[in-house]
């Protein structure tokens, strides 16, 4: 998988189960702030991830992130990692 | 003596999603149960009739955080709750879409509402998901929001912004009765002035199992269920499992006349009550001694009731022991008594206020509604006049019963106004 398919099953998830409108996924777009998530939306979103990608994901280092680049790009670095191994 | 009023209706059920569309249903006569086949891939399932409730949607009128812990029973009692602070112009919260001029105290109002044993749709995809994959791997962060048992209240608290005393009953098929009692007693201590009340349950296979278990639900006419019998009837076969939401809004006389509220009726009294005798099997004498207490709160003596709506599941145990309890209890009154089963199925946990919100609408029209497909009452039915149709009829006073598993027993008296 190509960082472009991550990055757009990423999107699937805000879109479908976060329901948020296409154009406001942009990559300087803020988890918290912009996207408007919560605590809860969080753990889901690892969950959607972990499912969708067949990575795990530390939830210590989720809290780092801040805007959906952030995410894109801890998801693509977890699953090279695991598909290297 | 605190007298309390109910000024508010609303519902979700499979006669329809408000009261007037419910009442209207009613008046023509008709049940919308549906037979599926699909249930077929349940080993041992006999029964594959359910009434599910009237479509909704609901998608646009909550954010998904609101409606993210929500199963349906959360989102049918939302609809449901927001139908009857309308009608009783009441905002019970910050949140629109329910904006009213007078805001309800949160000190001074209860949320009660309850339902049978959390959403069995998510207890399902979630104790599924556990044994397919040997753990909690992919559930989700909502999943036990939706099943745990103050589900409906804390959601509807949640999108109402209304941060108030909140309870959450739960006696199977007396659950949205016992919440009206319960928030009644409440009331007339002195501690609250209004309540939101009542319950809700959903239609899943698993609810009909349970019945189905204890040999409880009709099961002979899975592919006509037109011709299941009514309660009461001679033929009945059993319970049609259902579903839905009842809300009522409960207002202490000082408060209804301070604010110029419209009172809809009086609650006159209720009582619940456990036998103590038996986990499934009714018992005549204790349904018998739970109507008379009721009528004893109320002041009133038999005679002063115009009209039963009873229980009536369609079981032979329970309507036989109800009919025995209301001969006992209503000796040589002739009462008219019928039951709505037969029209929109047991929608459990909502059946107490849905029957409550049913008689008022009768009130309104000074009409009675017969149960549907009686054909033939009981023999020895003794001193009750079964309703197999409508009668043209003003009720000053009625008694609803609901009883449930676990030896409950409830009745409550409504005064029409």
């Amino acid at each position: 998988m190509e960082k472009a398919d991550v990055i757009e099953k990423i999107n699937h998830t805000f879109i479908e189960n976060f329901e948020i409108e296409p154009e406001r996924l942009t990559k300087d777009s803020k988890l918290f702030e912009d996207l408007e998530l919560d605590s809860l939306d969080a753990v889901d979103m690892i969950v959607h991830m972990e499912q969708d990608l067949g990575i795990k994901v530390d939830i210590q280092k989720f809290s780092t992130v801040r805007t959906l680049d952030d995410v894109y790009q801890m998801a693509y670095e977890l699953y090279s990692e695991k598909n290297l191994q | 003596m605190t007298k309390i009023f109910i000024s508010g209706l609303g519902n979700i059920s499979s006669l329809g999603n408000s009261p007037d569309i419910l009442f209207e249903n009613l008046e023509k006569d008709r049940r919308f149960f549906k037979y599926y086949p699909e249930w077929k891939k349940f080993k041992g399932l006999k029964a594959l009739v359910g009434a599910p409730c009237f479509p909704y949607d609901i998608s646009k009128a909550l954010h998904r955080k609101m409606r993210r812990s929500m199963s349906p029973m959360s989102e049918m009692a939302y609809l449901a709750t927001l139908q009857a602070l309308d009608q009783a112009g009441i905002c019970l919260g910050e949140n629109k879409p329910n904006s009213h001029p007078f805001k309800a105290d949160p000190h001074r109002t209860l949320l009660v509402i309850g339902n049978t044993a959390g959403s069995p749709l998510f207890l399902d995809s979630f104790f599924r998901q556990m044994i397919e994959k040997e753990g909690p791997e992919g559930q989700l962060s909502t999943s036990f929001l939706k099943v745990m048992n103050h589900t409906i209240p804390t959601n509807i608290s949640l999108a109402l912004g209304f941060s108030g005393p909140l309870l959450s009953p739960s006696s199977a098929c007396s659950t949205s009765s016992q919440a009206i009692i319960l928030a009644s007693e409440l009331m007339k201590s002195g501690l609250y002035d209004m309540a939101v009340v009542g319950g809700a349950d959903e239609l899943h296979p698993h609810v009909v199992s349970i019945f189905d278990i204890v040999q409880a639900t009709s099961s002979n006419y899975n592919e006509t269920p037109e011709d299941i019998p009514g309660p009461f009837d001679q033929k009945r076969d059993g319970i049609v499992v259902s579903e839905g939401a009842g809300i009522v809004i409960l207002e202490t006389e000082k408060h209804l006349n301070k604010r110029k509220g419209t009172p809809l009726a009086e609650f006159s009294s209720g009582i619940y009550r456990c036998s103590g005798n038996h986990m499934t099997q009714p018992k005549a004498s204790d349904m018998a001694d739970t109507m008379a207490k009721a009528l004893e709160l109320a002041n009133i003596s038999p005679s002063d009731i115009d009209y039963i709506n009873a229980h009536g599941t369609g079981t032979h145990k329970g309507d036989h022991e109800e009919s025995d309890a209301i001969s006992q209890t209503f000796k040589g009154e002739n009462t008219s008594v019928s039951s709505l089963k037969g029209h929109f199925g047991h929608s459990l946990a909502a059946c107490g206020a849905i029957e409550v919100i049913s008689i008022i609408q009768m009130m309104k029209k000074n009409k009675i509604i017969g149960t549907r497909n009686l054909k033939n009452p009981p023999k020895n039915s003794g001193d009750i006049n079964y309703l197999k149709d409508q009668e043209v009829k003003s009720i000053d006073y009625a008694l609803s019963n609901n009883f449930a598993f676990g030896g409950m027993n409830t009745s409550m008296v409504i005064k029409g106004v």
